[in-house]
């Protein structure tokens, strides 16, 4: 009898075409294709804001130190300073354009790439292994340590991109007649402003093996960078110290001499901590379990509900940890800010064109408040960067559908965004006040002078930029949430950049207009212009309303 | 009459020009529960993101207890609890600390009865989230919506996960709710839990309501698939009543019955089985039987509504 109905189930499935061929996705291609295409564009990206700045002092040295004697003015009155020393680095060679732009980009550079690399690498390697997608991609025919290795090298690739943009524009400016350092030089310091992302990728890599959350992991890594730091600094303001220079990262960065006295044999630790780092997370990602850390967390808590009652509370658990490391690091630079701010200003004075430019900003103020004036905009900075990353944490909430669980309660969501932004900005408003009272207690200590209120409206001076960041950070974050972080970083380093650029000379006032940091008095170097501190503070909040009301409005979005 | 727990009149969600709801329109009455079936793609998630408020529609308007999802959903909120399919809590609480914070922001939390749940479901409240499985991680959404005793429980395939022990008291929790009076809306791909608390059904297809009934309304969705191994020739079955889909390959018979099966047993009574076997279809087979016609989601668009 045959088949009545439904011949296809009976007849054999005529494979399509691309199922039966062999064409096969190699396992190494993989996770490889995945980390590298994330890496590339953000080291891309800080290879040419990295170039850039670099280039942008150089021009700046050219422009502010025209003769020889001014020079040479400058790197007498600067070379001597232990305390200018522990905050910048030694002055090496300032009388020239290569020692003056080492001095004034690679430390702050090296410190910046360092985070930037151990953000990256938490992401990549804890962060894909909270977020479930390393599992599902071990379940295909590869290894852990495999995965690993092609992580590694996906990291590689965007150390690789952040090295290459350095070092093309900075060799381009190096072509400028006032300028003029050799191409070998400029990938010389390329390879010194990328040896502190190289070395911190590896230990947010390895951190990653340690501990089973990526917050964890990019926390313990920061503390080796805030560690290393401070070795550094210490090893930099005496000189009984300089033998720890050769314990610290940033020490061996020194050591390698860009632009001045190349010396690259203190590559040599750099390389052999890395390989150690590198070794042991290969070794590590294979002998622990999948969804683990090393170091083993106690399954069990006891519950600690007090701050669990609303979304504020909850906001406030979540991120008040993370909130207070950046109040207390802002609070510490601020210390470190008033506490060399006299022998500063006493080597400043050395040097006639400084000092003129200095008293340019301040005034009659004096060059204790001037050099304190231009030092704030730094406290301004790391207060926009706070504000940036409440922004970002806040989005993360709803790319990871986290938010749903609490606005699929009576809880409006204009409520959980404004008690997430009201949180942001007290942090804020805490930063910058703490900066500018710790700050005048390192003056206070160095006998320095200046007034507590006035080192205190110099840090709720920088208030207002983080609340202005914070306003368009939730404009951002409502208009195109998937873009919200990058925005929001966006308009901080275009601010910076335009700022950096505002010190070469003069600009056109409408692009002047575009960075936040202009719309910030130099205080104390000058008194607060508090109407304009308040528009800032009223576009931030327009801004936030606006954010508010379309993020009312709107689907939530994931990631 | 009392006010419907959720009523949808014409929702439509439209992405990129492509239906993932088209006019959707259904009612759960006060007490009822209503099974939503459909398969991966069909606009489940879709449906109950809008009844939430978390998505806005297209068009159309929903409503719970005659609050408006999206103008009014904070009044709504107060009347529900939803338990989604996939979890993503907050890796750094415990279970404890995650119930007791959505228990405060529900506001109506019972914690005799969340005591109760805790025992029921054999879970652990000391540990940290971000060491639960994912049964365990379900079975602290479920508990966490069952124990404020919501009027209206929204539950998109709340067995995900669960072993079959707790996918029993999973249902005799949605029954014991049903008994006090609460609404439930049960949202799943699995025909037997549908069957199994349900009083009506509603079936998803491409985004469209295909089907709305009780259980013995839709009775017709409900045949055997036949499978028989005959040592000699295999008998003629297509014309014995309620047969369809004969399949024959060699020794082996195939097909479906709708209705009584008795007509088709005494046909193969007289011929030597060898051996017989008999299942439910799957959701797969039913909607490819009744509603294939309707199954025109171009590929495209079922890969655009991610959330289903």
């Amino acid at each position: 009898m045959a088949a009545t109905s439904a011949p296809a189930a009976t007849a054999h499935m005529e494979c399509p075409r691309e199922l039966t061929s062999t064409r096969r996705v190699l396992p190494f291609g993989v996770v490889l294709a995945r980390t590298s295409r994330q890496a590339l564009r953000s080291g891309a990206m800080w290879g040419l804001i990295f170039g850039i700045y670099t280039a942008l002092q150089a021009v700046a040295y050219t422009l502010t130190y025209k003769t020889k004697a001014e020079r040479l003015a400058l790197a007498k009155s600067l070379s001597s300073s232990g305390g200018l020393s522990a905050l910048t680095g030694p002055a090496r060679d300032l009388q020239t354009v290569g020692g003056y732009t080492a001095w004034k980009s690679l430390g702050l550079l090296s410190v910046i790439g360092a985070i930037w690399a151990l953000l990256l690498a938490t992401k990549l390697f804890r962060g894909e292994e909270d977020a479930g997608r390393t599992e599902v991609l071990l379940a295909g025919p590869t290894t852990r340590r495999a995965a690993t290795v092609q992580t590694l090298v996906g990291l590689l690739v965007g150390l690789v991109a952040l090295f290459a943009c350095t070092s093309v524009l900075v060799a381009l400016i190096g072509r400028a007649r006032d300028v003029h350092w050799a191409p070998s030089a400029s990938l010389f310091y390329a390879l010194c402003v990328s040896s502190g992302a190289v070395l911190f990728m590896a230990v947010g890599a390895f951190t990653s093996q340690l501990v089973a959350s990526r917050r964890k992991a990019a926390a313990y890594a920061g503390a080796a960078v805030g560690i290393a730091y401070v070795v550094r600094m210490v090893s930099d303001a005496s000189a009984g110290a300089t033998w720890m220079h050769w314990i610290t990262p940033f020490g061996w960065i020194e050591e390698l001499g860009a632009f001045t006295s190349p010396s690259p044999t203190a590559l040599l630790p750099l390389a052999g901590a890395t390989s150690l780092l590198v070794a042991a997370t290969i070794w590590l990602s294979g002998a622990r379990d999948l969804g683990a850390g090393v170091l083993r967390e106690r399954a069990d808590a006891r519950a600690h509900t007090a701050l669990l009652g609303g979304p504020v509370g909850l906001a406030a658990r979540l991120t008040g940890p993370t909130i207070t490391v950046w109040v207390a690091g802002i609070s510490a630079f601020g210390l470190l800010l008033g506490g060399v701010a006299n022998v500063a200003a006493k080597s400043l004075e050395a040097s006639p064109s400084v000092r003129a430019a200095l008293a340019r900003l301040g005034g009659h103020a004096g060059l204790v408040k001037s050099y304190l004036g231009v030092s704030f905009l730094t406290v301004t900075l790391l207060v926009m960067l706070l504000a940036a990353s409440q922004v970002t944490a806040a989005r993360r909430e709803e790319a990871t559908g986290r938010v749903e669980h609490l606005l699929v309660q009576p809880v409006a969501r204009a409520r959980w965004m404004l008690s997430r932004l009201a949180l942001g900005a007290v942090a804020v408003v805490l930063a910058g006040t703490l900066a500018g009272v710790f700050a005048w207690l390192g003056s206070v200590s160095q006998h320095a002078h200046v007034g507590f209120f006035d080192l205190l409206e110099a840090g709720i001076n920088a208030v207002p930029a983080g609340l202005f960041l914070l306003g368009i950070g939730a404009l951002a974050w409502s208009l195109t949430p998937r873009h919200a972080t990058a925005c929001v970083y966006a308009a901080l380093v275009w601010s910076f950049l335009v700022e950096v650029l505002a010190g070469i000379g003069h600009q056109s006032h409408w692009l002047l207009d575009t960075s936040i940091f202009h719309h910030i008095a130099p205080a104390p170097a000058v008194s607060p212009q508090w109407v304009g501190a308040l528009a800032l503070v009223g576009l931030g909040a327009l801004a936030t309303a606006l954010g508010v009301a379309r993020f009312s409005r709107r689907d939530l979005a994931g990631s | 009459m009392a006010v419907a727990a959720i009523e949808t009149v014409g929702l439509t969600k439209t992405y990129a020009g492509i239906d993932a709801i088209a006019e959707l329109g259904i009612e759960v009455h006060q007490g009822e529960i209503l099974g939503f079936l459909g398969p991966n793609g069909a606009g489940k998630t879709t449906t109950i993101r809008l009844l939430l408020g978390l998505i806005r529609p297209t068009s159309g308007t929903s409503s719970i207890f005659g609050f408006d999802s999206q103008r009014q959903a904070v009044d709504a909120h107060r009347r529900l609890a939803y338990v989604p399919g996939e979890s993503s809590l907050w890796p750094g609480l415990t279970g404890e600390e995650t119930l007791h914070l959505l228990g405060r922001l529900h506001g109506t939390l019972d914690a005799a009865y969340r005591d109760e749940l805790v025992e029921r479901f054999a879970f652990e409240p000391t540990r940290k989230v971000r060491t639960y499985s994912k049964g365990n991680r379900q079975k602290l959404v479920l508990i966490a919506a069952l124990m404020v005793r919501p009027d209206l429980l929204i539950l998109d395939e709340p067995t995900s996960g669960l072993d079959p022990l707790m996918e029993q008291e999973f249902r005799r929790c949605v029954l014991e709710a049903k008994e006090r009076g609460q609404s439930v809306f049960l949202s799943s791909h699995m025909l037997s839990e549908v069957e199994a608390l349900c009083d009506r059904v509603g079936i998803l297809n491409a985004g469209r309501l295909v089907d709305m009934g009780t259980l013995s309304e839709m009775r017709h969705l409900s045949s055997l698939t036949i499978q028989a191994t005959f040592e000699g020739t295999v008998p003629d079955v297509t014309r014995v009543p309620g047969v369809s889909s004969v399949v024959v390959d060699g020794h082996l018979l195939q097909c479906q019955v709708h209705g009584p099966v008795e007509p088709l047993l005494k046909v193969l009574a007289n011929a030597s089985v060898h051996e017989l076997l008999s299942r439910e279809p799957s959701l797969e087979e039913l909607f490819l039987a009744h509603y294939g016609a309707l199954s025109t989601r171009p590929a495209a668009s079922t890969a655009a509504i991610d959330a289903d």
